[in-house]
């Protein structure tokens, strides 16, 4: 199922692609402009896209994949938004802090002291490497 | 003679104390990237790629080259111990590496592996001296046609030849061309799909890109899946020894899969995996014991390990001398080269020869601190199989994150970076690679400025591209290959419809 998600994704991503395409002058073969490559990808791409999509539907075949926690990803992601979220607000150390912890705890990680010490020692290290060492101006 | 001078050269810049520690330290990492299943090369270079600003152009590439084939080295280990390989190159160490060690012979198949992969790590590099040079100085002639034909069949054998489908990988291979695209053209200087946001105007940075589709996909295929604790055996110094019918069994497969992997090593796609594959079946057909593959046969170890190895040297030969990666990790080390302001292709070896030779002696030198390392550390790296992924992954995803935002200070990289990595997530669990995007990618602008200077030049007539001899050539192996991939295609399609028949009649 998620392959013909993602094959269909493709299939619109490339028409998209190839509809904001035709901004750009194709040019000629003697003189190609800017607009050359992209128009020659995005219709490669819509082509491929549809010959996948019809390989998909005719072989009609489910791989058994092993099993994702449908929910754990969600947490992740949500994860991830809140970080980029608050990170300019409360800074690196406090942001990484909160995210590292949140995400051992949604990684099953048993217990609260471990965690929260390896959050703690994890943001701070991760602050002064990048800070001190590799002079990057974090936020 | 020049060659071996120039190398002896090389020696001595790869022996200055600090690219000394680069090498150890990059084939420390690899080692480790290759043992730890849940990290990846690409992934690994990638998120080292910030940590090199502060360093010397020539350490930062000794240390990544390090990683790079550090850790063929180390993708063995949990193939032989766990039956889970370390890197995608090791999964068929697993077929015979992981009975030997039901049969308490998991030291001996991993002392084999280790010299094997050193004896053909060898070969490769003495092909990657000698061939190295000679195709950079001719690759002085190529014009813009030889790089678009290169390019091209470049991208028409990466899709043929990754281990999913042809048309899976050659979509992959055109979405990473159309990525390129994205931002100013080099051309014209007009801005594509940046939609007035200046941060497009750059393009798509290919380590952000490489973090979030490698790194960030990689931890959210790990924390997502149910970890079942493995039963780690261990292994000491004394358990290393491989018995004399086992050494006699493993000499010749080591040379001929160092041989195997380095041709394979030429061509573009996953080389190492490739060969690896190649190797075990061609050892499989001359072994005087093929009823022993599948359980625990030594050949079937020392093979492939070797033939993976071989084929990381030789995927070095088109990205030193004529600049064009051909595979994922390569593509990776060109972002590296590039960070430090370094273009590799014909021009390196006469620009900067101390950084070239420095770089080829400085795998000559890390091929054989990781045999010393290998071996009397096998226990440790057992050791380090038992830390548990639910904490080291989220503090690999904040080391990515915090990488990607450094490299150009901006939270729009980091919004990208986990976009890609959702992606990277989703094409794994829809069996798309996403190593053809990252080489589309690169290969991309090569591919847009050889053709649109090519056609300039010969005014717009296609044809001339045939007319020269070079590039004719190259586009030939592009035609085969397509020709050929049509007429298995056929063949198969033909039967199955004769079958059909046959059934309905």
């Amino acid at each position: 199922m998620i392959e013909k998600i993602i094959s269909l994704l493709f299939l619109i991503g490339s028409l998209t692609y190839l509809y904001w395409a035709q901004e750009f002058t194709f040019g000629t073969l003697g003189s190609p402009k800017s607009g050359f490559l992209p128009n020659l990808a995005g219709v490669t791409a819509l082509l491929l896209s549809l010959l996948l999509i019809f390989r998909q539907f005719r072989l009609k075949k489910t791989k058994n994949k092993d099993a994702v926690d449908w929910t754990k990803f969600l947490f992740i992601l949500i994860g991830f938004a809140f970080y980029l979220m608050i990170l300019t607000i409360v800074g690196y150390f406090a942001a990484t802090f909160i995210f590292l912890f949140y995400l051992f705890k949604v990684a099953d990680t048993s217990g609260w002291r471990v965690p929260l010490a390896i959050s703690f020692c994890g943001s701070a290290a991760f602050h002064l490497l990048f800070t001190y060492y590799l002079k990057v101006a974090l936020p | 003679m020049d060659i071996l001078n120039l190398l002896l050269q090389g020696v001595s810049v790869s022996i200055l104390p600090a690219n000394l520690l680069s090498c150890i330290i990059g084939v420390l990492i690899g080692t480790l990237v290759g043992v730890l299943p849940g990290i990846d090369t690409v992934s690994a270079i990638a998120l080292l790629l910030p940590f090199s600003y502060g360093m010397d152009s020539t350490a930062a590439l000794i240390m990544f080259a390090g990683i790079y084939y550090g850790s063929k080295y180390g993708g063995s280990t949990t193939s032989i111990l766990l039956n889970v390989p370390g890197e995608a190159a090791s999964v068929v160490t697993c077929l015979d590496g992981y009975p030997m060690g039901q049969k308490g012979r998991a030291g001996a198949a991993l002392a084999i592996s280790a010299i094997g992969s050193f004896i053909a790590g060898t070969i490769g590099l003495i092909g990657l001296t000698l061939l190295a040079p000679p195709l950079a100085q001719a690759a002085l002639a190529f014009g813009p046609p030889e790089y678009f034909s290169l390019s091209l069949v470049g991208l028409i054998l990466l899709s043929k030849l990754t281990g999913t489908s042809t048309l899976k990988s050659a979509l992959m291979a055109v979405i990473g061309i159309m990525l390129s695209t994205i931002g100013l053209d080099s051309l014209s200087g007009i801005s594509r799909f940046t939609f007035g946001i200046d941060e497009l105007d750059r393009g798509f940075d290919l380590s952000i890109i490489a973090m979030g589709l490698f790194g960030i996909g990689e931890i959210l295929t790990a924390m997502t899946h149910a970890d079942a604790k493995p039963d780690i055996p261990s292994v000491k110094f004394r358990d290393l020894y491989p018995t004399k019918e086992e050494w006699q069994r493993s000499i010749t497969p080591m040379f001929r899969g160092g041989i195997v992997g380095f041709l394979v090593g030429l061509l573009p796609g996953p080389a190492a995996t490739i060969s690896s594959f190649i190797s075990y079946g061609l050892e499989k057909r001359y072994s005087k014991h093929p009823e022993e593959f599948g359980h625990g046969a030594i050949e079937g170890v020392a093979g492939p390990e070797a033939a993976n190895n071989s084929a990381i040297s030789a995927t070095m030969i088109p990205l030193l001398s004529l600049g064009l990666p051909f595979c994922g990790a390569t593509a990776i080390l060109l972002s590296g080269f590039m960070i430090h302001g370094i273009t590799p292709g014909p021009s390196l070896i006469t620009e900067r020869p101390e950084l070239f030779w420095g770089l080829i002696a400085s795998m000559y030198i890390g091929n054989v601190l990781l045999l010393i390392i290998n071996l009397p550390l096998i226990g440790v790296f057992v050791q380090l199989l038992k830390t548990p992924l639910n904490f080291l992954m989220p503090l690999v995803a904040v080391v990515t994150l915090t990488g990607a935002y450094s490299i150009n200070n901006s939270m729009f990289d980091l919004i990208w970076v986990i976009f890609f990595g959702i992606l990277g997530f989703l094409l794994q669990r829809a069996g798309f690679e996403p190593s053809p995007l990252i080489i589309g990618l690169v290969l991309g602008p090569e591919l847009e400025r050889g053709l649109t200077q090519g056609l300039i030049i010969c005014n717009g007539n296609i044809w001339t591209f045939i007319t020269r001899p070079l590039a004719a050539t190259i586009l030939s192996l592009g035609f085969i290959v397509i020709l050929y991939n049509f007429v298995t295609w056929f063949t198969k399609f033909n039967n199955k419809r004769k079958e059909l028949d046959a059934n309905r009649s």
